[in-house]
């Protein structure tokens, strides 16, 4: 039931941004609204997770645990930067950057684009999932030029572009699946839960080669390199709450595609197959991201690497396969959400106060904003994984997954960009976080709204960390019980 | 009469190579799909199917009638000339096209069994479609011949569900068409963005963004 207030709230929201004129208003309906939704995905979590049952009605919604997981980070996320909208949008428009109307619009895209994102995750039919990840592209490609400008603009076009390209492979991928399918003899159908107890019969060379075009379609949407270029682009141009949408969950929403196709290939052909290829990928975007990073200027492009970075971490993490570090990469998933938003919003207000985005020239960012400086900081700690945060968690249980179920070459290389990509951070943003003011700065006070919303994510980062140090060996078991289903 | 339209097919995918100016493009990308409307029509004759009437009728209307309308609307209102700026000349397309559909024939040969030639004829004509796409969003600078690249990938996968396991799930099918067509649209509405922005179409020059 839970999961019709989630598609329904924000289809909802989207219809009152053409009623309510008053920006404030539309802000504070759309807080609310996504704290239910909040709500409603954290019950449906609890309801998969606790009862290990599946939700379907009608052969169109079909969910498990991993499902709703991704749903859960979907409604954490968007929650979040619907609070940190308020703020930003209200600036914006006072300074004249956008025009009311345009605010608006905003928000009607904004709610949308999350109604897409959740129903990626909750759909059963694989051809439908395919039409939800290409409309969450066309509605962002609409966030990412918002502001109209000439750089936008072309990060726009070369993020449908791009898009649209690989999400076609993607769809020529479901296709030969289907024709896997039908080939065996079978009744026509695109249903997961149809395809997943037949897997096994299915031909194998027809899988292989449809999982290789899934792989590359969604890969391309989930920020895997080689087929990342759109990311940079698209994720420093966007509005920056929408960047941490883009960044937190979007990539997500992908990379569930690509699990769910995975799961069809790991009982079709065997886990060896899968697991090459998501290593083969991950360790391709770690290599070209960590490199990236360290030349890096550009703020916010620093950020986009990052997240290149840490699919390519999730990537692996799924691709070693073991449960610990299945589990490690499902909990990155969550805790990457919530920390690329923190920090993306942190940028979001330091772009607004200084006006660029070249890191060479931001200077003394803790002096002009001590609230936004400081959670920056920690967030730097997190992201890189540092240690009573709760990437390092994650971290931690996919490298000794990796250790454990003997892939040492992996293990290694991961440890070395995540220590090259640590020192990156450190220097990039010891640089702007520390020193003298630029001397024309006038230091303004924060909004309250954006304290709240950083208070919120820094508590999400701590507590999980701290929280599973004691108790990750009593969640082993949805780890084994999600690829054996 | 299903070969004929097939080959038919696979002629306006080599027109495809050889155009230089849009018009002709988009020309051609509206009699590929008039072709795609007659098979699946003929199909939907054969299997006695309303679901494959309905998806004919709406195959013509989308890309028959409405895309090639839209673009032919966008050419005149942003008064842009209808080169399509090519990278690669239109003699060593040729050469490419010919290779590509090599390609496609090793590959299509390779996934069925190489009894059944009708299917492997389809099926290579369809990757042959994919294909050209592809080739024609990369090796042509105007924005508006990546979207027919793109609208052209688009029709080799039908053609592909077609072939492999007789089109997809009915509301399937519908949403896809529905999707093709807004995602038109928005490409469209960014064409006119960058036009107005840039006073160009030429996607090679936008180059701002780096590293």
């Amino acid at each position: 039931m839970q999961i019709f207030f989630i598609l329904g709230i924000p289809l909802l929201l989207s219809l009152a941004t053409l009623l309510i004129r008053r920006q404030k208003i539309l802000g504070i309906i759309n807080c609310i609204g996504y704290l239910l939704v909040l709500f409603c995905g954290a019950t449906l979590l609890g309801k998969t997770f606790l009862s290990k049952s599946t939700i379907s009605f009608f052969n169109f919604i079909y969910m498990d645990t991993l499902s709703t997981f991704f749903i859960f980070v979907t409604s954490i996320v968007s929650f979040v930067v619907a609070l940190y909208s308020i703020g930003y949008i209200k600036k914006d428009v006072e300074q004249g950057v956008i025009s009311r109307r345009k605010a608006r619009i905003y928000y009607l895209l904004f709610n949308l684009f999350c109604c897409s994102m959740f129903l990626v995750p909750a759909v059963n039919n694989l051809g439908i999932l395919w039409v939800a990840v290409e409309m969450t592209t066309l509605i962002s490609a609409f966030l990412v030029g918002f502001y109209n400008t000439k750089k936008s603009v072309e990060a726009a076009w070369k993020y449908i572009i791009i898009c649209s390209v690989g999400i076609i492979f993607a769809l020529l991928g479901t296709i030969l699946f289907s024709y896997a399918f039908s080939i065996s003899g079978l009744e026509k159908s695109l249903n997961w839960s149809s395809m997943v107890p037949v897997a096994h019969i299915l031909d194998k060379n027809i899988l292989k080669i449809a999982f290789i075009f899934i792989l590359v379609g969604y890969g391309t949407k989930a920020g895997l390199a080689p087929m990342h270029t759109w990311l940079p682009d698209a994720h420093s141009q966007a509005i920056a709450p929408i960047s941490a949408l883009l960044s937190g969950v979007l990539l997500k929403t992908a990379i569930y595609a690509i699990l769910r196709f995975g799961i069809i290939i790991i009982h079709g052909v065997g886990f060896g197959y899968f697991s090459n290829l998501m290593i083969l990928f991950g360790a391709i975007s770690l290599i070209i991201s960590s490199g990236f990073i360290l030349v890096q200027k550009d703020l916010k492009r620093l950020l986009a690497y990052s997240s290149i970075e840490h699919i390519g971490i999730i990537a692996i993490g799924f691709g070693i396969g073991a449960p610990l570090a299945i589990m490690g990469a499902l909990l990155h998933v969550f805790n990457h959400a919530i920390t690329k938003s923190l920090m993306f919003f942190g940028a979001g207000n330091i772009v607004s106060v200084y006006k660029k985005h070249n890191m060479n020239a931001i200077r003394g960012v803790i002096k002009a904003m001590p609230f936004t400086g400081v959670t920056v900081l920690l967030g730097v700690f997190a992201i890189t994984g540092f240690c009573p945060f709760s990437l390092f968690i994650s971290e931690l249980m996919i490298l000794t997954g990796a250790f454990t179920s003997g892939s040492y070459l992996v293990a290694g290389l991961l440890l070395l960009s995540l220590a090259i990509i640590f020192g990156a951070f450190i220097y990039h943003f010891g640089k702007m976080l520390f020193g003298n003011l630029p001397k024309e700065m006038i230091v303004t006070k924060e909004p309250l709204s954006g304290k709240f919303v950083f208070s919120f994510l820094l508590f999400l980062i701590l507590i999980p960390g701290i929280g599973l140090i004691f108790i990750n060996k009593d969640l082993l078991w949805i780890a084994q019980n999600l690829f054996q289903r | 009469m299903q070969a004929i339209i097939l080959f038919g097919v696979l002629v306006l995918t080599y027109l495809m190579f050889v155009a230089k100016r849009m018009p002709v493009l988009i020309r051609s990308f509206r009699c590929q799909s008039f072709f795609l409307f007659l098979v699946t029509s003929i199909m939907a004759f054969d299997e006695h199917q309303l679901d494959l009437y309905i998806v004919a009728a709406l195959l013509f209307v989308i890309k028959v009638l409405l895309i090639p309308y839209l673009l032919y609307r966008i050419m005149k209102k942003m008064r842009v000339s209808g080169d399509i700026g090519l990278f690669v000349n239109v003699q060593l397309s040729l050469l490419c096209a010919l290779g590509l559909a090599y390609l496609a024939w090793i590959f299509s040969a390779r996934l069925v069994a190489p009894s059944s030639q009708a299917q492997i004829s389809i099926l290579t004509i369809a990757f042959f479609a994919v294909l050209a796409g592809l080739f024609l969003m990369i090796s042509r600078m105007s924005a508006l011949a990546q979207i027919i690249g793109l609208l052209v990938m688009e029709n080799g996968l039908f053609l592909l569900a077609c072939a492999v396991s007789g089109g997809m799930p009915f509301f399937v099918e519908i949403a896809i068409f529905f999707d093709v067509f807004v995602s038109v649209v928005i490409m469209g509405f960014f064409v006119y963005r960058i036009n107005k922005l840039f006073t160009h179409i030429d996607v090679n020059k936008l180059s701002n963004l780096k590293g």
